[in-house]
């Protein structure tokens, strides 16, 4: 198993690219750290079962990304566990339905960016830390192929697209702690967020990829494993694109 | 171990230096406390006192008795 003895932070993982994520870490042999937003009784069943079904840990921890309080807490009571943090998985994500910019409001720009990027960074900021005393750690943004062509709105592309930048800074900030830090970009994935566009819009995306269809979250999932593992312990600072080749 | 052994410790630990080299030390006057050692210092900190330093703190940390200071203040430290 590719991440057994590893302990993992997971963000918005309650579905979505998340779920596949963390059923792909947990079926690796990762403990795991899900980070949603809030409290139901379905997830919480969700993770006891998949906690016995591979023997691993899943703790479920609740913040609202749009709080940055929430997050603050969230990294809290991640790191009074004292267990050593491997890896760190920044997947949360949020559109509001496909627009454009003349229709958009201020608040929503910034929401967009507050769960997209500005919690994010906080969180690794916070999470880092631990990664930093032992040395050694791996960290995967999710961003997306909008940032490369266009491909959804404008906040939602440029919030992925101020990811990248930060992956690249911190590749280098982080990378003299044994730290690696990269990207996963995907397409059009075939989840709630995914769906959230006209028809007209989907066929027209679609048309651009050489496997002509969406993508599954568990493609996603499967980059994003490597990007966690030692099977990529020579890359940092990247953005893979898991695309299905985006013209 | 009393909070100023600990104190000490993380210092040591941390930066790789010999307890009588703390009292008047500053960010950035030797080699080892860099920005890099000053991350590597506050995660110990953070672990020895069980506490998360806030960004703040951490910016302000500016020498061995400034960052006493912040740990009373801030975080209810006593030395």
């Amino acid at each position: 198993m590719l991440l057994q003895g590893k302990t993992a932070v997971v963000t918005g993982c309650n579905r979505g690219i998340g779920k596949a994520i963390l059923e792909r870490m947990a079926a690796q042999g990762a403990d795991i750290f899900a980070v949603v937003r809030r409290e139901t009784a379905g997830f919480t069943e969700y993770c006891a079962a998949l906690s016995a079904e591979h023997h691993v840990e899943i703790q479920a921890v609740y913040a609202d990304f749009q709080s940055e309080e929430q997050v603050k807490d969230a990294a809290r009571q991640i790191i009074r566990t004292k267990k050593t943090i491997d890896i760190l998985v920044n997947n949360v994500g949020f559109s509001y339905p496909f627009k454009m910019l003349a229709m958009t409001t201020m608040d929503e720009i910034k929401s967009t960016f507050q769960v997209n990027f500005f919690s994010p960074l906080l969180f690794t900021q916070l999470i880092s830390k631990n990664m930093m005393k032992n040395k050694k750690g791996s960290i995967t943004f999710i961003s997306s192929t909008a940032v490369f062509d266009g491909g959804s709105d404008t906040e939602y592309t440029a919030s992925k697209a101020a990811i990248v930048g930060a992956v690249r800074r911190l590749a280098i900030e982080l990378g003299v702690f044994g730290i690696r830090v990269n990207a996963v970009a995907p397409s059009l994935t075939d989840t709630d967020m995914g769906h959230n566009r006209s028809e007209a819009d989907t066929v027209e995306a679609l048309n651009r990829n050489i496997m002509k269809r969406m993508g599954q979250p568990e493609e996603i999932a499967d980059a994003v494993i490597f990007m966690s593992s030692d099977m990529s312990r020579f890359i940092t600072g990247q953005v893979l694109r898991v695309d299905g080749g985006l013209l | 171990m009393t909070n100023l052994e600990k104190y000490n410790q993380a210092f040591v630990e941390a930066l790789e230096i010999s307890e009588d080299q703390l009292p008047g030390l500053e960010y950035q006057e030797i080699e080892q406390w860099d920005s890099v050692g000053h991350m590597g210092l506050v995660a110990t900190l953070e672990d020895a006192f069980d506490i998360m330093l806030d960004t703040d703190d951490i910016i302000d940390f500016s020498s061995y008795e400034v960052g006493m200071k912040i740990l009373t203040k801030n975080y209810g430290i006593a030395f």
